[in-house]
């Protein structure tokens, strides 16, 4: 089923939760709505849901206005970051539960209920309660309960938020093996830019309320449109300076206190003249230059290691540069210590502008 | 809390244990008086004495009213009929108020709830010659006014109406309640209750309900006491010797006869206590909790 | 759609809005169902009570005047409140009444024990709470009955016999000779509990790092209560003392059971229900008495509407976080 959400508002007297959020979900696509915690993601879910009521805008579900329509009749599925189970029922009880409020007859409802067990891999907890379950396995009823009413649209509200580093990594795949394999369109809440970034076919990201990109995933890693999308995905997050580039004898410089590089023309154009731009450039276009100085590319520069934290792979040292620091991944192996001189190379091919007055990205809009 | 060590600690430890007992003297010996006084023929004090003033004279003869009074049944069923009768009441409407209160948006929401602090702390017994005339109106309409089994009708002296007056007057108290449990139940429940295909009600009833039994546990005690305590609401309200109840059966033995003889006075007095000493013995727990809950609010 | 949810204002928008008239009614229906029973109680037994005892104060309705007879008089009844040789004294006895209990047991009391309570172990702490709620679990005539053995002429009483006798004090029935010690003390141990209850919870809920900050200053037991309990429930204190002085104020079934308001201990809220619906010469003073309950009602409802105030009732309200019905 396709989903339309046009210019969706929720407003509480002066607060916005959403503010005129455009979103268009294909039929059995995947969509991760991203953001910080009170960013209006779950806002937006809820209205999907229709437990809130929208203050302005429409809600589609195929071509059909569903802004009034209670939520018992939207036929959707919804996964809550508490389970949500029902602690009085059984295991069996909160699976069967949706299908009796449908009418589904007995037999057909003790039928899915047992498939859909099988295939979460509950089968022989059905006469448990809740309360005896492990937080993975409570997750699993609770997919369970929203799948065996055979919905149009799954809803997940940071179902994987609860769970143990371990857990959320194997749910994770599973969730995803689930929606291809079923094709229900669904929509994702998260604050992890990662479970976003692996899961989803396109990515909302949304702050404050307004929607800041909508997107496939490695475009929003390539391309982000604002500053704040480029810092929000991406861990380690992206380094940013405040430069100025400038334009002499027809080649493009980033300047600032300590650094001074050479910007490719296509990347630099629009940044140009501006008085004051930020330059986002991600750890990993960051290397080491190894070796004696003089004689090398004019996108070295040189600084001074300020932090060491050692991840296991790899190095996150921070290197201050005149009155910067930037993040840089480094292999553990050269051994760098607090105060060592370094010299880092910039992948300017990488580099991304914004103008800091606006938050807009100067390259991809 | 004190756990300094030294040679002052044993006796700061004992002190406030002493000052204590001393100060709950007056209730302990009031009930061990009652339960005394019941199986003798007279006491003098705490000590219980025959006929001629010596020290014995332990009968059962003061419980005879069990089985040669008939009306003793009469108004225990009558007390019986009102508790139960204010329990349902109380929990069934409490509930379905404070969930409104507590979940549902709705116009007039905010005054609602007003007004109903204003009533927990308004002085009810202050209005009872008004409800006394509520009553008599409610009387004169058909059926519900004074034709209906058990307990009477609604109207005035009938138990059914001395439940709707408690149930009013406790009203308060017990939305209030209801209302603080049901803001500690999982919104999310709710909204996956409602997304599975639940109208309020059901969800009301199928979900919310059954998660809050200890709540309405401890309400229905509160309420089932309140009821069978009662004395001056069907004193007031109910004239008929046959719709008495047993506070009001207790209230005439007392006033009546010159002489008092405590001691028959006593045992129809252990015997309206002791379903309130059931409960308190095993629910002490939940009643102090209710009071406290009862009476929140800006502490 | 984003027609309909603007406010009706002209023809063309009400005919659009004509589909959602289904949803409205739906959406009141729901709330109604949930709030009538309550909301019709409150109205027949709160609002209605109120405006009959004020319509009645300014009539001389009585049972010799019947519901045909009577007539307005205005102020009269109050007019006569003022003028009646009973008032000043009856005025007077429900101060005393109110001010003793009060200080003495409902928050004198009331503190004490939790005091106390709060500094024994745990286990021994709850019995004693527990013990000290009997007397409000207890069926109040058996309580007052108790109250009147306690009092009464030797060789009976448990006074006269047990404390007073060995003491060489004469041999009298207690209840006429000090009732006020009796309508005072029946009534504070009932009383003493709603206190105790709060106060408890309050102290229990003091920081910890409190108490050990005070005991590792070196404070004595008398010096925690004084300089850091105290300070910090204080604002419990003041919400037991508003509210029970309201309480007692308009109490009086035990006074009723104890004394029915002889030996000089008629409050106002019993002469209130004495006049109107309980007295010996069977003459039902609906519109005096009505006159007499009103000023209490008066009192009770703007003292309610300060503590809705005062204690911030409203921030224990939530906004309901689901819209949908």
């Amino acid at each position: 089923m396709k989903l339309k959400l046009e210019n969706l508002t929720k407003r509480w007297g002066a607060v916005y939760g959403a503010r005129d959020v455009n979103i268009e979900v294909k039929d059995g696509e995947f969509v991760a709505l991203l953001g910080p915690s009170g960013c209006g993601k779950t806002t937006t879910l809820l209205m999907v849901a229709g437990i809130y009521k929208p203050t302005a805008g429409v809600i589609r579900f195929g071509e059909r206005v569903m802004n009034r329509v209670p939520p018992k009749n939207r036929n959707v599925g919804m996964v809550f970051q508490s389970y949500a189970l029902y602690p009085h029922m059984t295991v069996f009880e909160n699976l069967v539960f949706p299908m009796k409020l449908k009418r589904v007859p007995a037999k057909e409802r003790r039928e899915r209920a047992q498939q859909v067990a099988e295939m979460m891999g509950i089968g022989h907890l059905m006469d448990r309660k809740p309360g005896q379950l492990s937080g993975g396995q409570q997750q699993r009823v609770a997919l369970g309960r929203a799948l065996t009413k055979q919905p149009e649209l799954l809803l997940f509200d940071e179902p994987l938020s609860n769970l143990d580093a371990r857990l959320r990594l194997s749910m994770r795949a599973e969730i995803k093996r689930l929606q291809v394999n079923l094709g229900i369109t669904s929509i994702y809440v998260t604050h992890d830019q990662v479970e976003a970034m692996t899961m989803a076919d396109r990515i909302a990201v949304m702050r404050d309320g307004l929607l800041e990109a909508y997107c496939p995933p490695d475009e929003l890693y390539d391309r982000p449109a604002t500053l704040f999308v480029a810092g929000f995905v991406g861990n380690p997050p992206m380094n940013f300076l405040d430069v100025e580039v400038t334009q002499a004898n027809g080649e493009l410089r980033a300047r600032c206190l300590g650094l001074d590089v050479a910007v490719p023309a296509e990347r630099g154009a629009r940044a140009a003249g501006k008085p004051k731009v930020t330059l986002g450039i991600r750890p990993e276009d960051l290397s080491i230059v190894l070796g004696e100085p003089g004689g090398e590319a004019d996108t070295v520069v040189a600084g001074e290691v300020y932090v060491v934290e050692p991840l296991g792979r790899d190095d996150l040292i921070d290197v201050q540069i005149g009155q910067s620091h930037v993040n840089v991944l480094v292999n553990p192996g050269l051994g760098l210590r607090l105060g060592d001189p370094v010299r880092l190379k910039f992948n300017m091919e990488k580099a991304q502008f914004f103008d800091p007055e606006t938050e807009q990205s100067l390259l991809w809009r | 809390m004190d756990d300094r060590m030294g040679v002052g600690s044993r006796w700061r430890a004992v002190l406030p244990l002493l000052v204590m007992a001393v100060l709950t003297v007056p209730i302990l010996m009031g009930y061990v008086w009652i339960i005394i006084s019941t199986f003798s023929q007279r006491t003098y004090g705490l000590v219980p004495v025959d006929s001629a003033g010596r020290v014995g004279g332990l009968t059962l003869e003061n419980w005879a009213f069990l089985w040669e009074d008939p009306n003793i049944w009469k108004v225990t069923l009558n007390s019986f009929t009102l508790a139960v009768g204010l329990t349902i009441g109380v929990v069934l409407v409490s509930a379905l108020a404070g969930y409104a209160l507590s979940r549902i948006s709705f116009p007039g929401r905010k005054a609602f709830l007003g007004t109903t602090l204003i009533l927990h702390a308004f002085p009810s017994v202050t209005l009872l010659i008004s409800i006394y005339f509520v009553l008599r109106w409610i009387t004169r309409v058909p059926i519900l006014g004074r034709g209906i089994p058990v307990i009477g009708g609604f109207g005035y002296d009938t138990v059914g109406g001395v439940i709707l007056v408690m149930l009013a007057l406790q009203l308060p108290l017990g939305v209030w309640l209801m209302k603080g449990f049901f803001d500690n139940i999982s919104w999310d429940m709710e909204r996956a209750a409602l997304i599975d295909g639940c109208t309020r009600l059901r969800v009301w009833w199928q979900i919310i309900m059954p998660q809050i039994k200890p709540g309405i546990a401890a309400l229905a005690i509160f309420s089932f006491i309140s009821g069978w305590n009662e004395f001056l609401i069907p004193y007031t309200y109910i004239t008929d010797q046959e719709k008495s109840t047993i506070a009001a059966y207790l209230r005439s033995l007392m006033s009546d006869t010159a002489p008092v003889n405590y001691s028959q006075i006593a045992a129809v007095g252990l015997f309206q206590l002791i379903p309130v000493m059931i409960f308190f013995i095993f629910t002490q727990e939940y009643l102090l909790s209710i009071f406290a809950g009862g009476s929140k609010g800006g502490t | 759609m984003a027609m309909t949810q603007r406010p009706v204002r002209d023809p063309v928008t009400a005919q659009r809005a004509q589909g959602s008239f289904g949803d409205s009614f739906r959406s009141a229906l729901g709330p109604l169902l949930f709030m009538g029973p309550a909301g019709f109680l409150v109205v027949a037994f709160f609002f209605i009570p109120v405006v009959i005892i004020i319509a009645f104060s300014l009539t001389d309705m009585s049972s010799s005047t019947g519901f045909q007879n009577w007539a307005w008089v205005q102020l009269e009844n109050y007019r006569k409140i003022l003028v009646h040789p009973s008032s000043g004294p009856i005025l007077w006895n429900t101060i005393k009444y109110v001010v003793l209990t009060l200080s003495l047991f409902n928050v004198g009391m009331g503190l004490v024990i939790a005091l106390l309570s709060t500094h024994v172990p745990r286990r021994t702490g709850f019995l004693f709470r527990a013990l000290w709620l009997l007397p409000r679990l207890t069926p109040s005539v058996v309580y007052v009955m108790v109250w009147k053995y306690i009092a009464a002429d030797a060789p009976y009483g448990i006074l006269n016999q047990h404390l007073l006798g060995p003491l060489g004090v004469k041999a009298t029935n207690w209840l006429p000779a000090q009732p006020w010690a009796f309508v005072i003390a029946s009534n504070g141990f009932i009383g003493a509990s709603f206190g105790m209850i709060i106060f408890t919870s309050a102290i229990e809920s003091i920081p910890r790092d409190y108490m050990i900050a005070a005991l590792v200053d070196g404070c004595s037991l008398w010096q925690r209560i004084r300089y850091v309990i105290l300070p910090m429930i204080r604002w419990p204190l003041l919400f037991v003392t508003t509210y029970q002085t309201l309480s007692l104020f308009t109490s009086f079934e035990q006074i009723l059971l104890l004394t029915d308001g002889q030996f000089g201990t008629e409050v106002w809220s019993l002469w209130a229900y004495h006049r109107a619906l309980n007295n010996y010469w069977g003459n039902f003073q609906w519109g005096f008495g009505s006159a007499l309950a009103a000023v209490l009602v008066v009192i009770g409802i703007l003292m309610a509407i300060v503590y809705m105030r005062y204690f911030r009732f409203n921030e224990l309200v939530q906004e309901p976080r689901i819209e949908a019905l």
